[in-house]
């Protein structure tokens, strides 16, 4: 039986989530929930368990970069991998997100081979 | 008689002589031979290496072509998602400032542009008019004249052009110039407007092909999803009756 992961896609934009859900339905072991931002993301982490999160840095109510600072502090998810999406020269955010506890970042625009590459490699999923 | 036993003994010794000779030569032979079959064994293992490294070169060949064949499907199945998203946003909304949102994030997040204008065409003016911006205060962006060939600035003549024309605007190789591209907005066989490509995001250094068909796209169904969400507004969400449209229908 092929083992089941279970993915968490927090991004504001509809247009860059279904891009993220588009790519990572390549990977058949993944079941992806999706959140509009932050607050959604942490009412919807308290709800269910995450292998691993994917979040946006810029959203409004609550950006990624809080949210990584809520998930790491929790004691439920603390070891859950987080990969942060980001704009170019925002490599600012990406090292605050990396010293908030993230695992990983990626670069807008998005490639979805590099997506993929990341969520087996932090899941370690065969290729 | 003792001549008789000397000569036995003598032609004994010789031909005990010729044995051992004929039994060195039998041995040397044996080898020779040995050596030829030693020979021939390697010359049979050198054919077979041969062929099976003409298998393997063979191999790897095919092996890289389907590594290139495989990189190929991966990009055009990355250009089908992006314009399967982008056609499915574009028309998610039928709200004017929503659709407008789509249209900027498009070029931003799957083209990579640092900024951009969406002109439409005021007729009575012969302007095209700034309506929104991403990356530019859409209040810094002037309205265009629609001089119909006169002598205006480089960019404006450009859009002018692009706008007259319906011809896509793309910059070739690196886009440095301004503006880097401008998309004509077409509603069935006319222009409406077009978008302004400014610049583009500092890693973003050419144009690709699947940006060219963002483009298309985004020509041909961006004028359609604002008038279509503009006419939704003023309609108060009201859908038309059945029998209206079965009456446009015929």
């Amino acid at each position: 039986m092929t083992v089941q992961y279970s993915c968490l896609v927090v991004e504001d934009s509809p247009m860059m989530r279904q891009l993220l859900v588009l790519a990572l339905s390549r990977l058949k072991s993944l079941q992806i929930t999706e959140a509009d931002d932050g607050v959604d993301g942490l009412r919807k982490l308290a709800a269910g368990k995450f292998d691993i999160i994917l979040t946006d840095i810029n959203m409004p109510i609550m950006d990624g970069l809080k949210l990584v600072k809520r998930v790491r502090s929790d004691p439920a998810h603390k070891d859950v991998p987080i990969i942060v999406i980001t704009t170019e020269g925002s490599s600012e955010d990406r090292q605050r997100a990396l010293q908030l506890g993230a695992n990983a970042y990626i670069t807008k625009p998005i490639q979805a081979p590099q997506v993929i590459a990341k969520v087996r490699e932090l899941l370690r999923i065969d290729a | 008689m003792t001549g008789l036993t000397e000569q036995l003994v003598a032609d004994y010794k010789r031909l005990c002589d010729r044995v051992a000779d004929v039994e060195a030569e039998n041995a040397a032979l044996k080898t020779q031979l040995a050596g030829d079959r030693a020979i021939a064994h390697l010359l049979q293992k050198i054919g077979e290496l041969e062929r099976d490294k003409a298998r393997l070169i063979s191999t790897v060949q095919e092996q890289a072509q389907m590594t290139n064949r495989f990189v190929e499907i991966e990009s055009e199945l990355e250009s089908f998602a992006n314009l399967y998203v982008a056609s499915f946003q574009l028309h998610s909304s039928l709200r004017v400032r929503t659709v407008v949102r789509h249209i900027r994030e498009l070029l931003v997040q799957l083209v990579g542009v640092r900024s951009l204008g969406i002109y439409v065409i005021d007729d009575s003016a012969r302007h095209l008019v700034p309506i929104a911006a991403d990356g530019v205060d859409v209040s810094a962006l002037r309205m265009i004249p629609i001089r119909d060939g006169g002598v205006c600035d480089g960019v404006e003549a450009l859009v002018e052009r692009t706008f007259s024309t319906g011809m896509l605007h793309v910059a070739e190789g690196e886009t440095i110039g301004r503006p880097a591209a401008c998309i004509p907005l077409a509603l069935e066989d006319r222009a409406i407007g077009a978008i302004v490509v400014y610049a583009l995001l500092e890693h973003k250094k050419r144009f690709v092909t699947v940006d060219r068909e963002l483009f298309k796209l985004l020509g041909a169904h961006a004028a359609g999803a604002l008038v279509s969400a503009h006419l939704w507004g003023q309609a108060d969400g009201h859908v038309p009756s059945a029998e209206a449209l079965r009456e446009m229908c015929a």
